[in-house]
């Protein structure tokens, strides 16, 4: 075994010691897929890489993100870089710039979804031995992704020389893979199939719903005991799936309400534009993205932290104005707070409508807000993640000024007796402005956050505006504990109706329990008491 | 007392004036075109561009001297995407502004809601967006695709060029999803596709949160068979679910997303890089390589005086329907209904994609299918094109509607004949 | 006998309002069918279908004030009756259709069929008789409405919870008749419908009748509120409406009385619903939406909520406003609007009409005070009493 081993590694760095000096050049390869059509071009993928030359590999990058070039002149092929209004071509295997030409001059060379899976094999298998960890990685991984028997040898000369033990444990899984496909004797293959069962998770799964089919029948038992297993595991997964989106769920709602808790839940007005003000701090968020775009495009990941004060002054701005300008007159009289809210989100949307247009406008993910990673059975994305703690962090800050600071206890003293606060000398109108553009400016940072994972349109705040009335009216007007438990057991629940009812009844199976559950508790869940609940 | 009767009285003056205050602008030298797209509510995403697109059109007509010596004047009201709201506002347009055609509608209910409105009052509609077929009246012209121009196309191209043996039929739980859906299974089965490897799900209208589906879909294509997803799924809740295809890791190499009602339009609002590679088939993508289209997206870009704008495919459906209508009238020397309707049947104008759409007696049109795989800059890369195709409202794959036939020329002049029982009507009683 | 006055006065007051609208029933539709197009006096068919949309409002604002001027029950889910009651004459619409689909199904109406649906849904059953129908607009409203206020002001809830769940009510009956499976047509609803008990229901006929029933069902619900309101029992309504518990401990079962009002203000919906369904020729789930209900709440207020007449004024105005807005400026007609709602509910909280009742009570009060100065000595009762009533 270890003999045999050796050998492979030797006959390998000969293979490739030979490649770079005397192996076809791949040039003329290269240049063929100037005229190829689609399945002629994914053959001469597969013919380049067997040359094993890693000097294609930026090449080949190049064609998978649609930057190679040919040029009409001659029908020679370039990667191509955005040199000004002129492209810069550069030589796909030396690497060297072949001068700049100007747009008309070339043609892009077409990738479709087969070709990119060609090119991703072929990268994979081309790039085991590359210097650079991460990119090992990565092309242990598209083995994994796209195993075939050819790749076997590659992965196990590669396996020999590999130090790093997570890049080695990841070639394992990719060497056991691909070795299914093989035809490699049984016993190798039973060991195989053990180190993917204990891989685990979906990708498993899906390698041996694959190879179930054509493996040996002797192997058969073994495959369906793993897959038995590994459906186990997943089921309790799920359940930890399900608690965890049910979570993300909330925690959206949470943002949605939040604001509200403050302007319907603690001063009592029924703000229907509310769900605007969420609006604006997203617009604020591309507003902001957009003067980096021009001015500083290095500072994009900082992006949002530089939206959020900026929505929360620009919303809170507004709120107060709206505060100052229509509701100090209507206090006493919630419902007619409605009406007049309900015209102000009409002129906010069609305001908006006006400036920016009624289409979509593009808020990007910085890098950390994007992608996923993997925990256990369940992939967790970041951008969810981030929502969950960015939403707690404000619910704890807002629970710590109302609860802590001077400012808080005034606010609670002139929502609770507004004579009696000002007859202690709280300066109440000025409290009222302030904890309506606190609300407002609350519910602009929660905009910032939703801008994250849902349109940025005019329409933006109708779609939470219903939802939100629901968390706080479930959760107790006037408790921000009842808001937070509201929101996450809404979540929740609605993510296990889900999967079993479907999107669409859950979601009325959802409303039709908060009705039934508030003819239990008039009140929601937690109710104020005391004479003042009268009032 | 007196008062209260005074109002009443006011109110019903205010009523009338406004309808003569309407009447009293019709001057003779003009034709008049309704515009009826939604410019607010939840529709003004989609339809304030159409809107523009048709401003445009018009402004261009009268730069090259109008129709049969007269100049064009856009009638546009805004119906707020409100369904009976568009049956009110095309009674407007055709009976109080007298215009000779109307362009508008984007949702299929608003076009259920002011057919029998057209139909009562003899007008022409043209229709730009792609519908779910099952339709063809006589006041009506259908410009935008058919399943059989959009979804049918899509789903042989995965089969063929993917190899695609799974299929998860994604959709927004209304009227189109539906019907596409119902057809695309037929399809499917009829071609030998087995009953387990299809996944049909429908979410509500602006769905946000996809965690569970996405979820959901990749489960679906771990069963070892390259998965595709079919996504019928409506405008507004796209965003939020490629967004969530995209951080979740699903690449278009493992599982391709095509969609019906994805165009560079809703892109916009999005950062396309983690999506290269999933696709959309429509009749029209900017990035046509034709001088027509360079020529068109030159003029939107200099009326719009913003070279961002996109161009997309119901713009395209919109220029067709123009052009066949001013064609027609020229033909017909009148812009009278009847007259245009018969001369309107074959007449065949230039599309965006170069080549000629025809008006079919169905009053549908032919067009080419294209399949784009989105690219990074949020513009499509065509990878594939049909020749020009007609449509077919009655679907092949329905049990009730594949003995129907449409043909509005005389002396047929039915919408849906059968070919079976060889009576207008349906079944026949 | 000052009381007997005020409610001979007020009664008087809806006598004459129910008499415009009889008049509005025959004059219009004479004005439309019998006059020339060109004349000066002709009204058209357009006007004439724009009018009756408004009455249906009128009656649905009515409705909505009955509970919320009333009995201070502020209900955000009105909407929800109207469609119901529009649906259920909808479903009779649809089944008169019969085999002029465009499948020729006799039974079931096209929408099933294209999306293979074999036999007719058990709750479509009876709609094909158009009593049966009618029956249903009243009872399928009527009943929701009743079963949603028994658990509701049973368990007392009430203000904005109240307000909230209503709306909950409506979303959910929004989303639920989105669904396809549900068997009403999904997001396209009921729409293309042919005749009306044998009649045409595009014919200029038909439209004119349809327009004199909603005129007419307004003026009759008018009368009928009126009499509830003016009745003891309404009397008991406004005291639920302005002190709850006092009502309570003075031995009314309030929850009853809340319950008897916001069935039959359903039951008004629902017949709005039910006359608005062919004049316009659709009803689709877009009339579930919460902003809709919302609407109606508007059309009320600048009315003047608590006055019969006020919504009825309120529902006219806004909605022509709105029609001639959305033509007239199509981009800036919400700016127009929703400034409007601002402006009346920091202007004018007591609506149009309320606002004038109020200063025509006002001076009454003066003059009947001036009087009773002059005839101290008649025995009229004094001043504050009169004044009070007259509030």
């Amino acid at each position: 075994m270890l003999i045999r081993l050796f050998s492979m590694i030797f006959l390998f760095l000969c293979f490739a010691a030979s490649s770079f000096a005397q192996g076809p050049d791949p040039k003329p390869l290269l240049n063929q897929l100037a005229d190829a059509n689609f399945s002629q071009a994914e053959t001469l993928v597969g013919q380049i890489a067997t040359i094993g030359d890693p000097r294609v590999v930026p090449a080949l990058e190049a064609f998978a993100e649609g930057d190679l070039y040919f040029r009409k002149s001659d029908k020679a092929v370039f990667l191509a870089k955005a040199a000004g209004s002129q492209l810069e071509l550069i030589d796909p295997v030396t690497g060297e710039s072949a001068g700049q030409v100007a747009k008309g001059a070339v043609t892009k060379i077409r990738v479709n979804n087969n070709l990119r899976r060609a090119i991703r094999a072929a990268l994979g298998g081309l790039t085991l031995m590359s210097p650079d960890r991460g990119v090992r990685l990565s092309a242990a991984d598209s083995i994994l992704r796209s195993p075939s028997a050819e790749a076997l040898e590659l992965v196990e000369a590669a396996l020999a020389k590999e130090t790093d033990a997570e890049v080695k444990a990841r070639m394992e899984e990719a060497r056991a893979v691909s070795l299914l496909s093989s035809d490699r004797s049984v016993d190798e293959k039973r060991a195989a199939i053990e180190t993917i069962s204990s891989l685990g998770g979906r990708e498993a799964m899906r390698i041996f719903s694959t190879v179930s089919s054509s493996i040996d029948e002797s192997l058969k038992p073994e495959v369906d005991k793993a897959i038995a297993k590994i459906q186990g595991q997943l089921q309790i997964w799920d359940l930890a799936q399900n608690v965890w989106y049910g979570m993300s769920l909330g925690s959206v709602l949470l943002l949605a309400a939040i604001g509200l808790a403050i302007t319907f839940g603690v001063m009592g007005i029924i703000n229907m534009a509310h769900g605007e003000m969420v609006m604006l701090g997203a617009y604020s968020t591309f507003m902001v993205q957009d003067v980096i775009r021009d001015n500083a495009p290095y500072l994009f990941d900082w992006s949002l932290a530089i939206a959020l004060p900026v929505a929360f002054l620009v919303t809170g701005l507004v709120g107060f104005v709206i505060e100052r300008g229509v509701i100090r007159f209507l206090y006493g009289r919630p419902l007619e707070t409605l009406l007049a809210t309900w015209g102000v989100s009409l002129i906010l949307q069609q305001a908006i409508r006006t400036i920016f247009g009624p289409t979509n406008q593009e808020v990007g993910n910085p890098s950390w807000m994007s992608g996923s990673f993997p925990l256990g059975g369940m992939t967790i994305t970041y951008n969810r993640m981030w929502i969950i703690v960015f939403s707690l962090t404000i619910f704890f800050t807002l629970l710590f000024v109302m609860k802590k600071t001077a400012y808080g206890l005034n606010m609670r003293a002139v929502t609770q007796n507004r004579r009696m606060a000002s007859s202690m000398g709280i300066r109440t109108p000025w409290v009222d402005a302030l904890t309506f553009a606190l609300g407002s400016g609350i519910a602009g940072i929660a905009g910032v956050a939703l801008s994250q994972i849902d349109n940025v349109s005019p329409n933006l705040g109708q779609s939470y505006i219903i939802d939100s009335f629901m968390v706080v009216v479930f959760g107790g007007v006037g408790n921000l504990w009842g808001t937070l438990v509201g929101a996450l057991s809404l979540g929740i629940l609605n993510k296990f109706l889900e999967p079993s009812v479907g999107a669409v009844l859950g979601k009325i199976l959802v409303l039709v329990l908060i009705i039934l559950f508030i003819q239990k508790r008039p009140r929601g869940l937690f109710a104020l008491k005391g004479r003042a609940v009268e009032a | 007392m007196n008062f209260r009767m005074k109002l009443g009285g006011a109110l019903l003056a205010a009523a009338l004036s406004t309808t003569a205050f309407h009447g009293a602008f019709a001057a003779d030298d003009t034709i008049k075109i309704g515009v009826l797209h939604s410019l607010s509510g939840t529709m003004a995403i989609s339809e304030t561009t159409l809107k523009d697109a048709m401003l445009m059109l018009i402004e261009e007509q009268n730069k090259k001297g109008g129709v049969l010596g007269k100049k064009l004047e856009a009638v546009v009201v805004d119906p707020a995407s409100d369904w009976p709201l568009f049956a009110e506002k095309a009674r407007q347009l055709i009976s109080q502004d007298k215009v000779a055609a109307v362009f508008g509608c984007w949702t299929s209910s608003s076009r259920k809601s002011v057919l029998p409105v057209f139909e009562e009052l003899n007008s022409i509609l043209f229709y730009p967006v792609q519908y779910e077929g099952e339709e063809s009246s006589r006041n009506i012209f259908y410009t935008g695709a058919a399943p059989n121009q959009q979804a049918i196309p899509a789903v042989d191209y995965l089969a063929a060029t993917e190899g695609v043996e799974r299929w998860v039929l994604a959709g927004t739980d209304y009227v189109y999803p539906q019907t596409t859906n119902k057809i695309l299974k037929a399809y499917l089965m009829s071609k030998g596709v087995k009953e387990e490897d299809i996944m049909v799900n429908y979410t509500p209208f602006g769905h946000s949160d996809w965690q569970t589906i996405v979820s959901d879909i990749k489960k679906f294509g771990s069963a070892g068979k390259k998965t595709a997803v079919v996504s019928t799924i409506n405008g507004d809740a796209n965003v939020p679910f490629y967004k969530e295809l995209g951080n979740q890791g699903i690449k278009a190499e493992d599982i391709p997303v095509v969609a019906f009602s994805v165009g560079e339009e809703e892109l916009a609002g999005l950062d396309t890089k983690p999506l290269v590679g999933h696709l959309a088939a429509w009749n029209y993508f900017q990035s046509v390589d034709a001088p027509v289209n360079a020529e068109f997206i030159k003029t939107w870009h200099a009326y719009t005086k913003n070279d961002k704008r996109v161009t997309n495919d119901p713009m395209e459906a919109a220029y067709i329907g123009f052009n066949a209508w001013v064609k027609a009238v020229e033909a017909a020397g009148t812009t009278d209904t009847d007259a245009v309707l018969d001369s309107i049947i074959g007449v065949a104008v230039p599309n965006l994609s170069g080549g000629t759409s025809t008006v079919m007696p169905n009053h549908h049109i032919t067009k080419p299918v294209l399949i784009g795989e989105i690219q990074a800059d949020g513009q499509f890369d065509i990878v594939q094109e049909t020749p020009a195709v007609v449509g077919d409202e009655w679907s092949d794959y329905l049990p009730d509607s594949k003995d129907l036939i449409s043909d509005w020329r005389k002396p047929m002049s039915c919408g849906n004949f059968n070919v079976a029982t060889g009576k207008c009507g349906g079944k026949g009683s | 006998m000052i009381s007997g006055f005020i409610l001979r006065a007020l009664e008087g007051k809806i006598v004459i309002a129910a008499g415009i609208l009889l008049a509005v029933a025959m004059l219009v539709p004479a004005l439309n069918l019998l006059t020339p197009p060109d004349s000066a006096f002709h009204i058209p068919t357009y006007v004439m279908a724009l009018m009756g949309k408004y009455l249906c409002y009128a009656l649905l604002a009515l409705a909505l004030d009955l509970v919320w001027g009333y009995c201070g029950i502020l209900s955000l889910g009105h909407g929800a009756f109207f469609a119901l009651g529009g649906y259920a004459m909808g479903m009779y619409l649809m089944r008169q259709i019969g085999s002029r689909g465009t499948y020729g199904n006799p039974d079931l109406p096209d929408f099933m069929v294209f999306l293979n649906w074999k036999e007719l849904p058990w709750f479509w059953y009876g709609f094909d008789m158009f009593p049966f129908a009618m029956l249903m607009v009243l009872v399928v409203p009527g009943l929701l409405a009743f079963f949603f206020g028994w658990f509701a002001f049973r368990s007392r809830v009430n203000g904005v919870y109240l307000s909230i769940i209503t709306q909950a009510m409506t979303y959910a009956l929004m989303l639920a008749f989105f669904r396809n499976d549900m068997g009403f047509g999904g997001n396209n609803g009921l729409t293309d419908f042919k005749d009306i008990l044998g009649f045409q229901v595009q014919a200029g006929g038909t439209r004119a009748v349809l327009f004199a029933m909603s005129a007419i069902m307004l003026a009759l619900c008018l009368i009928v509120a009126s009499a509830i309101t003016r009745s003891k029992f309404g009397k008991v309504l406004v005291g639920v409406r302005d002190a709850e518990s006092r009502v309570r401990f003075l031995g009314f079962r309030v929850e009853n009385i809340k319950l008897f009002t916001f069935v039959v203000s359903a039951m008004f919906a629902g017949i709005a619903g039910a006359l608005f369904v062919p004049q316009v020729g659709i009803i689709n789930p877009g009339e579930f939406a919460p902003a809709n209900s919302i609407e109606v709440v508007v059309w009320t207020a600048v009315g003047g909520r608590g006055t019969l007449i006020g919504p009825i004024i309120g529902a006219i105005l806004v909605n022509a406003g709105k029609s001639y807005f959305t033509g007239a400026f199509p981009e800036f007609w919400l700016f127009a609007l929703g400034g409007l709602f601002i402006a009346v509910t920091l202007f004018l909280p007591k609506g149009i009409v309320g606002t004038i009742q109020h200063g025509w009570n006002a001076r009454k009060a003066l003059k009947a005070a001036a009087e009773a100065e002059k005839g101290r000595d008649a025995g009229t009762p004094p001043v504050t009493q009169q004044v009070q009533a007259a509030e």
